[in-house]
């Protein structure tokens, strides 16, 4: 059962639990095939590195979308807003990647929060940072 | 032929082309296509992942992948070079999109700015999709930023 998150239980520098979502070979064919998105530079390492890329590397809509799972964990029912993401490095398919988020703003009058978003790359890098507007139910 | 080019004029360009539109398009809410979605983003909402929920509705950046083909106007100048390179995603939800719509996208050139940093200038070209539902309600708008070397 997913456990429930106020406005009132929220405080600016809250962060969110770091999250490890999956993006296996099998995992990132199924956003694919569900987006319709069929390059093979996200679904063929091969064909990746003929691109001139490390390897297959991870759709910017799904870690977009991955980051929205994890809002929506933590605040089940929350309505986001705006979601915003700079895809500032490739992320790649097979790796173990982290995400991580912190509450920046918050206003009460609206009960909506700013959170910064951002996925860390198997090797460090920051793959993609974004920002999000979040809005609660009262 | 020489491969030397005159430089942009980014504010004429900007000028001219902002807030243009030229592409129109239509795209059905499938629920199935909600569905896998959703779950192949992880998501455990059951508003996102189960048809039988009372507020079902599409995941935030479901819109994102609604793509007509023209991603620039026909007579755009040419500005850097190659097709450019993803910059990011935008997503605003203004109204929740329901299994069984049909959105109606106009897109538009939504800015044409500059950057110059380490790795040289950069040319961002913005790129603007609103999505209406038959009742021509905006329900979503996804800005792309397209970036390419000056």
């Amino acid at each position: 059962m997913l456990h429930s998150l106020s406005f009132e239980d929220i405080e600016l520098g809250d962060e969110l639990s770091e999250a490890h979502p999956d993006v296996s070979m099998a995992a990132v064919t199924k956003f694919c095939n569900a987006a319709k998105h069929s390059f093979e530079r996200f679904t063929d390492h091969e064909a990746a590195r003929a691109e001139g890329f490390p390897g297959a590397i991870v759709p910017g809509i799904m870690s977009q979308g991955l980051l929205a799972a994890m809002v929506h964990r933590w605040a089940p029912g929350c309505n986001i807003k705006i979601i915003d993401t700079v895809f500032r490095g490739s992320l790649l398919v097979d790796s173990e990647i982290v995400m991580t988020g912190a509450v920046t703003d918050t206003d009460e009058e609206h009960r909506r929060i700013e959170l910064d978003l951002t996925i860390i790359a198997e090797d460090g890098r920051t793959g993609v940072i974004g920002t999000a507007t979040v809005e609660f139910p009262e | 032929m020489g491969n030397s080019e005159a430089p942009v004029d980014l504010v004429a360009v900007r000028e001219r082309w902002m807030g243009v539109e030229f592409d129109w398009a239509s795209f059905d809410m499938h629920v199935e296509d909600m569905v896998a979605w959703a779950n192949a983003c992880g998501e455990q909402d059951p508003r996102f992942t189960d048809p039988s929920h009372a507020d079902f509705q599409a995941h935030p950046g479901f819109t994102t992948h609604c793509m007509s083909g023209r991603v620039l106007p026909d007579d755009f100048p040419q500005i850097g070079g190659g097709f450019g390179i993803d910059g990011g995603k935008n997503v605003q939800v203004h109204a929740p999109i329901r299994a069984g719509d049909t959105l109606h996208a106009t897109t538009t050139i939504a800015d044409v700015f500059d950057k110059t940093g380490r790795s040289g200038t950069m040319i961002f070209i913005v790129q603007r999709m609103e999505f209406r539902n038959d009742d021509d309600e905006l329900v979503s708008t996804v800005d792309w930023k397209m970036i390419k070397k000056a």
